[in-house]
């Protein structure tokens, strides 16, 4: 689903190559937010390499016109650990806006929405701004928001991160479910905090160090 | 090293207005986006933010306008010259002062408000998050201010003029006992498709290099929402500046 092939950025990457398989479930844990933003980033094409190649969904990033990167990351779910939430829409517009903006058949979606926000254990209002939330509350709408667009992909930035037992419990449930509902459906999860492994159930562990990724046993 | 200088602000200034000439170009290129629920409400809020709201206020300033304008003429001109009287309230506030008066109030409410918007969504790293939901910011952020703020300058700039002219006539009428009609007849003969013309290319005009000027100040925030004081400020000030520019150009295209 995604592949780096020697991938370099000066000053980060170094000859890294990694391949997140289709239906599988990939960790990789980077020393510090810096460098777990910026694959973030690599992975969504927006920061383009040195040199070295990166392939979306089987084509490599730089043969894609402007709008078929769109169409690529339409087809990946991101769950940023800020939620990634736009401060002047509200948590339900917020949720929807992918969905309303890329489909014209979103009218049954508020009830789906809501089914999944129970799921993960959101408990705030839906028609307030995203402002005053707490970071793991937006986190979850970002979930949802994401599982929403039901893409064939999902990376997950620090996702469990600050949660309490409950709600991680619900949170890892409701994503360990979402992984299985479609056939060949990818997990990578992004983290620095090496304890996230005890919960992410992954086929694949990766540490990035000194520009390459290192596969765990 | 002055020459050099001075080289480097004048490319700088080229780069700059390409720059603005771009998003515009781009904003027009977008305009079926609009079919889009979530681009349509964006727009919708703008215009209702920048042209509805303001409204009111646009609307009283120019009646204030009117009566200032219409008793100074009248007081310099006398009485009896309804016809004169009204042919120039049309120059002065069809030609001149709607548009401009339009643009400012505009600057003041909405420039601020979206550079600051646009410079504070950059520095958080919304914009970004947007662009990896597949949604192109050009699209969705960018056009339907750029097109919202247009529109609401020229639909501003009708009402100021409508307000001055109907305030200023109504004044003239009750207090000088100058007749309605001989004020309606002065205007209806120096209201020429030319003055009208001017009128709407300016507000046009200014609507468009204002709204390009805030997005794309808003835009050149990054790392630091303390940056985003300047960029309003900047905005402001450029806004300003290509204001009275285009409005000179314009009038010594269409009146001279």
């Amino acid at each position: 689903m995604i592949t780096l092939e020697c991938a370099n950025l000066r000053g980060f990457l170094d000859c890294a190559s990694l391949a997140v398989s289709k239906g599988s479930v990939c960790a990789v844990l980077t020393e510090t937010e810096f460098e777990k933003n910026l694959l973030l980033r690599i992975f969504t094409g927006l920061t383009r390499l040195d040199s070295g190649k990166i392939f979306i969904f089987g084509q490599e990033v730089s043969s894609f016109s402007y709008t078929e990167l769109n169409n690529a990351r339409k087809r990946i779910g991101i769950v940023p650990n800020n939620g990634g939430l736009v401060s002047n829409l509200k948590v339900w517009e917020n949720i929807m806006l992918p969905l309303s903006y890329h489909s014209s058949s979103h009218h049954d979606m508020d009830e789906k929405m809501m089914t999944i926000l129970g799921k993960i254990g959101y408990d705030d209002s839906v028609s307030a701004l995203p402002g005053p939330l707490p970071a793991y509350k937006k986190r979850l709408a970002g979930l949802a928001r994401a599982m929403l667009m039901e893409p064939d992909m999902m990376i997950y930035d620090s996702v469990f991160d600050g949660l309490s037992s409950d709600i991680r419990g619900k949170a890892l449930e409701t994503i360990t479910a979402f992984q299985q509902e479609k056939e060949g459906r990818a997990s990578l999860f992004l983290d620095t905090d090496e304890s996230a492994l005890n919960y992410i159930k992954a086929n694949n562990i990766y540490t990035l160090k000194k520009g390459k990724f290192y596969e765990r046993n | 090293m002055k020459i050099k200088r001075i080289i480097e602000s004048i490319l700088d200034t080229i780069l700059y207005l390409s720059e603005l000439f771009n998003l515009i170009i781009s904003a027009f290129k977008n305009l079926p986006s609009l079919r889009i629920g979530p681009v349509r409400t964006v727009f919708f809020r703008q215009i209702y933010f920048a042209g509805i709201e303001t409204l009111g206020k646009m609307v009283i300033i120019g009646l204030l306008i009117g009566i200032v304008i219409i008793s100074q003429i009248t007081s310099l001109v006398g009485v009896g010259s309804g016809a004169l009287i009204g042919k120039i309230l049309v120059w002065v506030v069809i030609r001149e002062l709607g548009p401009l008066f339009a643009a400012i109030v505009v600057i003041a409410r909405s420039v601020t408000a979206i550079s600051a918007e646009l410079g504070s969504m950059n520095a958080q790293g919304e914009i970004a998050g947007i662009e990896m939901l597949g949604i192109d910011p050009q699209r969705y952020l960018i056009m339907p201010r750029i097109i919202a703020l247009t529109l609401s300058a020229v639909m501003l700039t009708f009402y100021f003029e409508l307000a001055a002219i109907l305030g200023g006539i109504t004044v003239t009428s009750v207090f000088w006992g100058i007749p309605f009609e001989q004020h309606t007849t002065g205007i209806l003969t120096s209201l020429t498709i030319s003055e009208l013309s001017a009128s709407l290319v300016k507000s046009l005009l200014f609507g468009l290099v204002i709204s390009a000027v805030s997005c794309s100040q808003g835009l050149k925030v990054s790392g630091s929402i303390t940056r985003i004081p300047q960029a309003t400020t900047k905005a402001t000030m450029q806004s300003l500046f290509f204001v009275f520019i285009f409005d000179g150009i314009i009038t010594l295209i269409f009146f001279i």
